[in-house]
């Protein structure tokens, strides 16, 4: 049995349904991410589990005992929230001991905890700064810090880099993947951001309208996500209505943009014929096909070329279809104005199949 | 707005040099005749109060200390009406605190609809006018025998004070992050401790700031005061009242310059403290 389990969690809000049956086995040590837009439930299911918000039904278990009627502050979970929530009246010493005094550490012990601590986050030199003297990215350690302190079992984050400009979010998340490392602790924590995610996570589930619609290794949700919505929150991705035909021989065949191609055996080996959403990703869209290999030959004009830095962004309106965009490498879209005719090819085994819904 | 009229309305104003004048004579000259209505009548009872008359005028043959003696008598009435306000006002600060706090707390902890509502309600004596408030009291005071009792008194005083108390309070818990008790919680406080620890020592400047409002404005009411009391309860302002009403005591003088006199040292001592507590 997993570490943290989730079973048939339920939980409503009038007319809203937060929480659908929700199911989710952690295993001690992880790094969970709950990915969602806002509003899909992620959230509520962390609050859940920080013991905040009492599910309607169902069971939260921690190590094979049942949590599900206990306090929040029974749990031993650590929490970071989006503002920090750090006490304002109190030193980043104080902030950090405050989790100990509680549980009524020793003087000593408590020194040496908030020390060790203070040095893991690389704050040790503004022990004795009030919170509103430090910078947001400052704030964020201490409350990491703090929700460290005490050995938690779980350590819960709810968007914690939100409030951070771009360079500092990627400076916290390997700060966070370090301390993730270094301590051992479970990591549950969540975002709507789809690249925080994939940058972090040993396991991403994908949330919506309050069911989680997908649970995997971040490569696994990239490259084999098993829904549309899946496939086009993970990653840019150009989604395109198909036709899927099964012909006698077992062979498979995708009609997608007014092309045709053959699939590779077993691509799709649970999809019945019929509609179905093709999705490929603008890196794998090429001015060439590879010699001997089946590819997608897509007919249509180009829309607009951006420059982006190691490639051109090349937005494309094949003839019978919604626009793609495409990576194309820079050198080759000099000769490329907007308007003229383009035939673009996608390798039929970088091609993805999901069902329409 | 539109732009060109932002940009044609200080022009206008600059290429009249008459109406500049006009406006500085309003900006430097209405400040000093609100300072001159305010603080001469204020002023003139510091020497009206050391006249060595018997009643209320300027000193003659020389200056005199005897009606500040005079206050210093338990007869004379001011010291009695001084304990009784002092009283009034203790009980009213108190109690008018305590609820303000507890209300405060539970509408900052708590979300929905109904604390803004009920915010408006408890506001509602800062909107309504006190005579009528005063009026319909005594009406209410009368049926139920509470005139000119301390009782009385007082629930008058903690309505009144109650919405000092409320904003202030509320002013400093607006600041403050409601998720602060998740986060105490989460890291293994109880009720208690989230109290005393984390919420109390960040509302305590408010509390006093409250605390300070409702004195003031208990030690200070007189409109719905002079309506429900006679004899028994006397505050000071009711004693001021009447005792210019029908006497020219120069003690009147002498009792008010001793009130603004501590109004001044009170003001002087905010200012020394909060200006050092707010320097690190």
């Amino acid at each position: 049995m997993s570490f943290l389990v989730a079973r048939d969690l339920r939980k409503t809000y009038g007319p809203v349904t937060a929480l659908a049956d929700i199911g989710l086995d952690v295993e001690e040590g992880e790094f969970v991410t709950l990915l969602g837009p806002s509003g899909s439930g992620k959230t509520t299911l962390l609050m859940a589990i920080a013991g905040f918000t009492r599910p309607d039904s169902g069971t939260i278990s921690l190590a094979g005992r049942d949590i599900t009627g206990v306090e929040p502050e029974d749990r031993d979970f650590g929490f970071v929230f989006q503002g920090y929530a750090l006490f304002p009246h109190m030193s980043v010493a104080d902030n950090i001991a405050f989790p100990l005094k509680v549980r009524k550490w020793d003087r000593a012990r408590v020194d040496a905890r908030v020390e060790e601590m203070l040095g893991t986050v690389g704050l040790a030199d503004l022990a004795r700064r009030k919170p509103r003297e430090l910078s947001g990215g400052q704030q964020q350690r201490v409350a990491i810090a703090r929700a460290l302190a005490f050995h938690p079992k779980i350590l819960l984050l709810d968007e914690p880099l939100s409030a951070l400009d771009r360079t500092l979010r990627e400076t916290m998340q390997r700060e966070l993947k370090r301390l993730h490392r270094q301590t051992g602790v479970t990591f549950l924590y969540v975002t709507h951001d789809q690249e925080e995610a994939i940058a972090m996570s040993d396991r991403i589930a994908v949330f919506q309208k309050g069911r989680i619609v997908q649970v995997g290794a971040p490569r696994d949700l990239y490259y084999a996500p098993s829904t549309r919505f899946v496939a086009g929150f993970l990653g840019v991705n150009n989604l395109v209505d198909a036709r899927l035909v099964r012909g006698a021989d077992g062979a498979v065949e995708i009609e997608a943009l007014g092309a045709r191609v053959a699939l590779p055996p077993g691509k799709v080996a649970d999809l019945p014929e019929g509609p179905a959403t093709v999705f490929m990703r603008p890196e794998d869209i090429a001015l060439e096909p590879t010699p001997g290999e089946p590819a997608l030959a897509i007919a249509g004009t180009v829309a607009d070329v951006s420059f982006v830095g190691s490639f051109d962004l090349v937005v494309i309106e094949p003839r019978g279809g919604p626009e793609i965009t495409a990576h194309l490498p820079a050198d080759r879209t000099r000769a490329l104005p907007v308007g003229a005719p383009i035939t673009v090819f996608v390798r039929a085994d970088a091609i993805g199949v999901v069902p329409n819904t | 707005m539109s732009a060109p009229a932002l940009h044609a309305a200080p022009r206008r104003r600059e290429s009249t040099p008459l109406g500049r004048a006009v406006a500085k004579v309003f900006a430097v000259g209405l400040p000093w005749l609100l300072l001159g209505f305010l603080f001469l009548p204020v002023l003139v009872l510091v020497p009206v109060a050391l006249t060595d008359r018997e009643y209320l005028s300027l000193p003659e043959h020389g200056l005199s200390l005897q009606h500040f003696a005079s206050l210093t008598e338990w007869e004379t009435g001011w010291l009695p009406s001084m304990m009784t306000s002092l009283v009034i006002a203790a009980i009213a600060t108190v109690v008018s605190v305590s609820a303000a706090a507890a209300y405060a707390l539970g509408a900052w902890a708590l979300t929905g609809w109904w604390p803004s509502l009920t915010r408006v309600m408890l506001l509602a004596p800062l909107i309504v006018p006190p005579i009528i408030y005063a009026v319909g009291i005594f009406k209410l005071w009368a049926r139920f025998s509470m005139i000119d009792t301390y009782p009385g008194v007082i629930i008058v005083h903690v309505v009144l004070c109650l919405p000092f108390a409320i904003l202030a309070i509320g002013a400093s818990l607006a600041q403050l992050d409601p998720r602060l008790i998740q986060a105490a919680r989460s890291l293994g406080a109880r009720p208690p401790t989230v109290f005393y620890k984390v919420i109390l020592p960040n509302v305590t400047p408010g509390i006093a700031a409250g605390a300070v409002f409702a004195f003031v404005t208990s030690w200070d009411e007189i409109t719905v005061t002079l309506f429900i009391t006679s004899r028994a309860v006397e505050t000071l302002p009711r004693r001021i009242f009447t005792g210019i009403a029908d006497s020219v005591d120069p003690a009147l003088a002498a009792i008010s310059a001793v009130l603004l006199a501590v109004t001044l040292l009170a003001l002087a001592a905010r200012t020394f403290w909060f200006d050092r507590s707010q320097s690190p």
